[in-house]
Formats: structure tokens, sequence, C-alpha cells
């Protein structure tokens, strides 16, 4: 720069053409200072580049499938909630189940069997929709023939499981049409949660009468979610899908709630980079840069002064898991001593900042009325004494521990800092080994490994998402740690009618569980979100679930008017369904 | 000629299969799966996924089935995009990575030269030194630098072009400037040091005696003795234009294949990760022949054949 300057002055002072250079360059200077010299209380533009009609997200990435029976990332999951709609739909704020497709439904005593009345609707083609479409869906999603990553999601119906193993014919499923507008569903337990659950992407009905036509013609039907054939039955239709560039949306003039949907069009485009996408915010290529792409780490002390910036938490938790059968971690006095020894605060509050919560409790406290354990997330002193007790005085004496993470600043930075605490409370030496994505998930799938990074996302607003974790049947159970009684626990309580007594239950598995230690909860998620401030109709939810219907521009919106309240939270604002 | 260059491509086709052969056994032989995931699929569903891609059948196998698929221009699926194939992948995406990778060296040719012409016909003169000062930082500067502060001051500060996105004019701009502009760096150094080697060479000195005047020795004769090394430097630049977009593409969002160069490769997107340096590796070897005939043309001394 200073080079730079040097030749600058040489050119001003020597040649005229220079000194036009010289004096452009100055111009550009005061140009860059003189936008600084108002703040505004938003990040970015607040003028709506597009009408009020229409609104301009990022989705993040290009999804996998966009079919329901298919899909297995959230990227595809944010398309289908906006363009399907199942038997109930998850309230915006509440994330309580409200009637959809189905008006309303009745719940045998044994709790098992839920008799669902289908209100009269049609598909976006116009044909009608019925119960039949549910069976052909939720069948399909089992059938092994359909290679369905999410397949154990439709094992909670009876014979599912036996159907994914090719054991049972997949018509007898426990989901049945009584009628063309009556759904029986029987279930494996009476599961508390399952109407919650039954908003998820996975139980989406599909449009048999297009498989069927698109088989006629001689079209692949994997392909029928492509914007030439896609038939769907919710607020939102796709009309255009230029691959890893965006989709368009326009609203389902068929869907039977279209009265509520305000928007007439809605541009999704697929930004994978966070800094990228904060960028286009910025210039107001983006209203909402959607809600799976998380702000960076490093931008959130200084967002946070905005406006435009909200947070909530998130149904997800950050934990280590353990190896419990390799020396010295099959000690649970060590397990617990390394648990104790971590500063959850200060992890948050100066590495990973984005308005965590610290926590060491499994279950995130108040999930549906759950009673969080509130262990304590930090005691040197007890963590100490637990080390001694277990045989290692100083911590010098435990042999080498090695931590691993997938390869990630993020990652890398909790890993560090947990490094260092291990180092300064116990005096262990902890070894970390950064992995490449898939050699990670490898490792982990054997547990190949002592320590190890991990992240759960909760698939439903209920503990057992979190508490199956440990289950010794569990595939995502990675550390060797399997106990009867903590499956017996969890079993009576699925059982259990009254959901006080379940809860209590299932409390009581997860103290037993985190006694032993077998992973290391961390803390729980946050969701940082920007949201233009004329965008109204977004709730924060612990699950991200943010119905496009219920979204609108607000043209009242004056960027000048903000002393009075006009930059108001969207969260709280908008009118919620009843 | 002809058979020369027939010749010369008909070479490329062993070289070829060695890089087939070479990229299909690396992939392969890499831990991970595709199907591998933070959430348990079912042994059943991943059998059948695995059927799906022929991944259940012995390696050899494999390989032959992919050299027959190849033969007939047929590259295979995606598993991380499983509605696409990877021939669709990259017909999307090439054209992108191409015209991205042309602005480019438009960019680099045009300032690379003109700085490099400008500081060898004024050498150690103010101009020269601003030239070459302007190369260095220019060399210096990575894209990851660059990139987002050509967005802060152009698109965030002064509003004059989007900061990201593809499909209009404006997109490919500020792209085509990072990705260039350290080729334009090299290409000024280089233009001015061809130049100044050939600037005291017999020829100049009869050109001069025979009058010509000074801008036809400048443009006829210093100047392709001085675009030989640019020449030489051209054909690896360009493969490295597209192979080295993948920040760029990221930084900016463009939809090109840049970015699977990498993330192919992390999510173990078999036939992606052969489809692409298959590409590369074809791209490389035309350019590098492309070179050779070209350099035939300026340069008297050097026999094609």
């Amino acid at each position: 720069m200073v080079v730079l300057l040097f030749w600058l002055k040489v050119i001003a002072l020597k040649v005229t053409l220079g000194r036009c250079f010289a004096l452009l360059f100055i111009a550009a200077s005061l140009q860059l200072c003189g936008c600084q010299q108002q703040q505004s209380p938003y990040f970015g533009t607040v003028e709506p580049r597009h009408g009020p009609e229409e609104l301009w997200i990022n989705n993040s990435s290009e999804p996998e499938w966009l079919d329901p029976g298919r899909c297995s990332d959230s990227t595809g999951g944010e398309i289908i909630w906006n363009t399907f709609e199942g038997l109930v739909q998850a309230h915006p704020a509440t994330l309580k189940p409200l009637p959809a497709i189905a008006t309303h439904w009745d719940i045998s005593d044994d709790g098992r069997t839920y008799t669902f009345y289908l209100r009269p609707s049609v598909w976006s083609d116009g044909h009608d929709l019925t119960a039949h479409d549910f069976v052909f869906a939720l069948r399909r999603l089992v059938d092994p023939q359909t290679g369905s990553k999410y397949a154990s999601n439709g094992f909670i119906f009876q014979e599912g499981l036996a159907i994914s193993r090719g054991d049972a014919a997949v018509e007898t499923l426990g989901v049945q049409a009584i009628d063309t507008h009556t759904l029986e569903i029987t279930l494996v337990d009476p599961l508390p949660y399952f109407l919650n659950f039954l908003s998820f992407y996975s139980f989406m009905p599909l449009p048999e009468h297009l498989f069927q036509d698109l088989q006629n013609r001689g079209i692949d039907s994997d392909l029928w979610t492509r914007p030439e054939y896609v038939v769907c039955n919710g607020a939102f239709r796709m009309t255009d899908w230029l691959f890893r560039q965006h989709m368009t949306f326009e609203k389902n003039k068929f869907y039977w709630d279209a009265a509520s949907v305000k928007l007439d069009r809605i541009r999704v485009a697929m930004v994978e980079s966070a800094t990228t996408a904060m960028n286009m915010y910025v210039a107001g290529e983006f209203d909402w840069p959607g809600g799976s792409t998380s702000l960076p780490a490093e931008f959130m002390d200084h967002l946070k002064e905005y406006q435009d910036f909200h947070s909530h938490p998130y149904l997800g938790v950050y934990f280590y898991w353990i190896n419990t059968e390799e020396p010295p971690l099959d000690d649970p006095l060590v397990r617990r001593a390394l648990s104790l020894a971590i500063d959850r605060d200060s992890l948050v509050q100066f590495v990973t900042r984005g308005g965590q919560h610290g926590s060491a409790d499994l279950v995130p406290d108040g999930l549906a009325g759950y009673k969080g354990l509130h262990i304590p997330v930090y005691n040197p002193v007890k963590a100490r004494q637990l080390l001694a007790e277990a045989g290692y005085a100083t911590g010098q004496d435990l042999p080498l521990v090695t931590l691993s993470f997938n390869t990630s600043e993020g990652h890398k930075q909790v890993a560090e800092a947990i490094q260092a605490m291990w180092q300064q409370e116990l005096g262990i030496t902890v070894e970390l080994a950064n992995q490449e994505w898939k050699v990670f998930l490898a490792n982990a799938e054997q547990t190949n490994f002592q320590i190890c990074r991990m992240g759960w996302i909760g698939d439903y607003a209920d503990p057992y998402t979190f508490l199956e974790l440990l289950t010794s049947d569990c595939g995502n159970n990675h550390s060797n740690w399997s106990s009867t009684t903590y499956d017996t626990l969890l079993e009576q309580a699925n059982q259990q009618h009254d959901a006080e007594e379940r809860l209590s239950m299932l409390r009581e598995a997860e103290a037993f569980a985190l006694h032993e230690q077998p992973l290391i909860p961390l803390y729980v998620y946050t969701r940082t979100q920007l949201i233009k401030p004329y965008v109204r109709g977004i709730w924060g939810n612990h699950q991200d679930r943010h119905p496009w219907k219920y979204m609108w521009i607000d043209e009242s919106f004056d960027p000048h008017d903000v002393m009075v309240g006009a930059g108001k939270n969207v969260f709280e604002d908008g009118q919620v369904p009843q | 000629m002809i058979r020369i260059l027939l010749k010369r491509l008909l070479e490329l086709i062993p070289t070829a299969l060695v890089i087939v052969a070479a990229s299909f056994a690396l992939v392969r032989l890499a831990p991970g799966s595709p199907f591998s995931s933070e959430k348990e699929i079912p042994p059943e569903v991943r059998q059948k996924l695995e059927a799906k891609y022929g991944f259940d059948k012995p390696l050899p196998e494999q390989f032959i089935r992919y050299l027959g698929n190849l033969l007939r221009g047929d590259l295979g699926l995606s598993t991380k995009y499983p509605q696409r194939t990877v021939n669709e992948i990259i017909a999307n995406g090439f054209p992108v990575t191409l015209s991205l990778a042309a602005i480019a060296l438009l960019w680099s040719l045009l300032v690379g030269i003109t700085a490099g012409i400008i500081g060898a016909i004024r050498q150690n003169t103010v101009w020269d030194h601003v030239a070459m000062t302007a190369a260095l930082v220019g060399i210096s500067v990575p894209s990851f630098v660059l990139g987002p502060l050509l967005v802060l001051t152009v698109s965030l500060r002064l509003h004059l072009l989007p900061p990201a996105g593809w499909g209009d004019w404006q997109h490919v701009v500020l792209p085509g400037l990072t990705l260039g502009t350290i080729y334009a760096a090299s290409i000024a150094r280089l233009t001015r040091g061809g130049m100044l080697e050939v600037v005291r060479s017999d020829f100049i000195r009869t050109a001069r005696a025979k009058g010509l005047s000074e801008s036809l020795i400048v443009w006829r004769h210093m100047l392709r003795g001085g675009l030989l090394p640019v020449v030489s430097y051209l054909g690896p630049a360009v493969a490295s234009m597209l192979t080295g977009s993948v920040v760029v593409e990221k930084i900016f969002n463009v939809p090109g294949i840049g970015p699977y160069f990498v993330d192919a490769a992390f999510n173990r997107d078999y036939f992606l990760v052969m489809g692409i340096v298959l590409l590369y590796a074809f791209f490389l070897l035309l350019m590098n022949l492309v070179v050779d005939v070209v350099y035939g043309f300026l340069d008297p001394r050097v026999d094609v054949s």
C-alpha cells in the first residue's frame, strides 16, 4: 500500500495523466467514506428490489431430493414443506400440530390407532387427493425398493421395520385407507409425539396418478419432482429449477388454504457460502438468507447491533461421543471428570459466539414440557476429585487421548478450546485429529476413535429424539455403551399413557445415562438470522420451520421511521393462525 | 501438419487410459462411502443404493463397466445429485466455467500485454515502475483476498455491480477480474521480459537500420519475440484458470464446475470425480498441444514435427 501511494504521489507530481488517476482515487475513497457516515439500524439496504407479491430467499445448497419419500436433508425438506401438505401441519410459532389435509382425528384408547378424516382437496393438476395417496406414499417410504435414507421414519408404523427388511409385504403396513377420505394408522408404540412427528416431510402424500402417468409415457418416474412434471398439494408449486442456481415457486391456486397464502411468487437461490449469502442480503438480493444458512461466527458480535438480526434456540445438541471400551475412557469416572472440566459458558461466549446455550444435558430444557436435568456445566474441583478416584492423581498419568473432529474451522476452535481446558484443569494432554468428512463418518460408524465430535438435530419435539441415540440397537449410537436398564426404562416410558409420568421416566433414563457419560454434551444450538424489516410472518421456532404461506411484504414499512418502532421484531409480528 | 496433429491426438489415448485407471483406483481407495451419513441408513436401503450404482460388484468388473460406458460417452450417475447424470452436470456447469475463464483470459491478456509493452518500451521510467509494481501486487494478492475486496468496494459500497450470482453480463465482471488479475500480472512480467530479451538482438537493429518506424518495430518484431514466453505460459494458465476457478466460483456463487473439483471428492461422488478429472485432463492435454502448434507459427526456429 505504501509503495502504491508513493507511486501515486510520483505520478501526481510528474505526469498530467497521473494527476487524473490520483483525483479519481481520492474521489472513490471519499465515496467509500461517505457511505459510512450515517449508521443505519439495519444491515444493508431496506428497499425491496421487487414488488410486494414476491419474496427472494436463499436455501443454501442444491437439495439431494425434492421427493418426500427420499429426501433426507434440510434443504430438500424446506422445499417439500412448502410444496406439499400432510395430514397435519406444524404451527409456525409453537409447532403444535394443526389440522391440514386431515380436518380432525380419533385416537384409540391404547394410543396406537389413529383415524384421520380428510378434507376434500385436490392436487395441483386438479386431480382429487384421497386417503390412497397417503397409503401409496407411506408404503413407498418403507419399501426397500425405494432406497429411502429416511425409511426408518416409517418404522413407527406397524410392520414398517419388517417390510423394510423384506420380511413382510408392503400391503401389511399399518396404514390403511378405510374409504377415500378416511385413513387409519396403526403404530408399533403409543408414541405421544406422533402428531408432532407427522408433520415431518417424510409423511407427505404422493400423487400416485402422476407416477403411473410417467411410467405409461416411458419417463423415468424418479424425475417426477422436476418442474415440467411435478404435481403437489402444498401452498406453492415449482415452476422453474436451474440446477445449483435458483428455483421459482408460484402460488398453487388449487391449495386447500390458498386464501391464506399472501405471496404470489418466491425465488429461492442456492448460495452455499454464508459470507456470500450475507453480501447478497446487504445488497438486497435476498430478503431472508434462509433458515438453513447460519451466519458466520466471526461477524456475530457486529451483526448483533442491527435490528434485522434475530436469534432463537434450535433443536440441536453439540456433543462429544466417547468410545467407552477403550482405556482410559472405559472408566465412567474419567468420562465424568472430562465433562465437569469443561467451562461451557466460556465456550459459547468466546468461541462459538452465536448465542448458543452451554449445557451438560442431552435433552434441551423445556422441550415439549420436559424438565431438563440441569447438570452442572463446570466444576473443576469435582472433576479433579473424580480423576483422582479413578487412579490418576495428576492428569499427566493419564494415557494420551485423541479427540477427532471433521475438518471445519468451527469444530477446530471448539476442540482447541476444550483441549486447553482439559490441559489447564486436569493436566491431561489431548491430541487433536482433524479428519475429512467421509473419513470421519467411516471412523464414527466403526467407533474407530477415542473421543469424536457430533451434532444431533431433533426430528420432532420430544425428548425421545435425543434419548434414542443411546439405546443399544440404535445405529447412531457410536459410543460402544449399552445398558439394558436404560433400554427398559425408555421402552416402559413409551408404553406409558400419562404424559407427565412418561416425561419423568424419560428424565430418569437421561440421568442414568449421563451418570455413565457415554457422551459429553456441550451446548444447545441457536439459529441466527437476518430478515429484512419489511418481511412479515416469520416466527422463530426450535425446529427452524418457516412456512412461506404466512410470509408477506409490509409495504407500509418506512425505513426513516425507525424511532417509532418500524423495525419491530418480525418474529412477534403478524397473525398467528389459531 | 494434419498428420502430425492426428499423431499427437492418437498419442492422447494411452495417456487418457492411464489417467482413467489411476483416478479410478485413487478415488476408490479413499476411505468412506458416498452413502455414509450422520444418521444411520438402514442396511437394506444401503445395499439397494449400492446395487443401483453397481458398487456391489467387484472393483475390476466395475472398472470394465465404467470403461464400456465411457466409450459410449456415458459418464454415469451422480450419487450426490441422484436425479442428474454426470454428463448433465458437466453440460450445465462447464460452459459457465469456460465463459468465466474466457473473460479472465481476455482481461489478463489485455492488461498484461499492455502493461508489459509499456514496461519494456519505457524501461526504467516511472511508467515501467508503476506497471511492474502493480504486477507485483497482482501476483501477490490471492483471489480469496481480491474477490471479497472487490465485492466490498464495487458492490456493497459503490453499488455498481451485483455481489454474486450468474445470469447477466454484470455477474461476469467481478469474478472475471478476480480470476484474471493474477494471470495479468504474470503476463505483464513475461511480456516485458520477453521483449527486453529481443530488444538488443540483431534483427531489431537491422529493422531500425532499414528505417522502419518505431511502432512497426514494436508491434511486428519486438512483440512477436516478446510473446513467446507468454504463449508457453498460456497453456497451463488456461488450464489453471479452469481448475483454479474453485475459489472464485465459491465467492461469487458461479454455477460452474470448479467447486465439484473439491466437493465431489469430499462427497465420494465417484462418477462425478472421474468425470471432472477426465474433463480437466483432456483440456490440459489439448492446451499443451495447442501451445506447441501456436509456438511453431510464432517462432520460425521451432519445428512442430
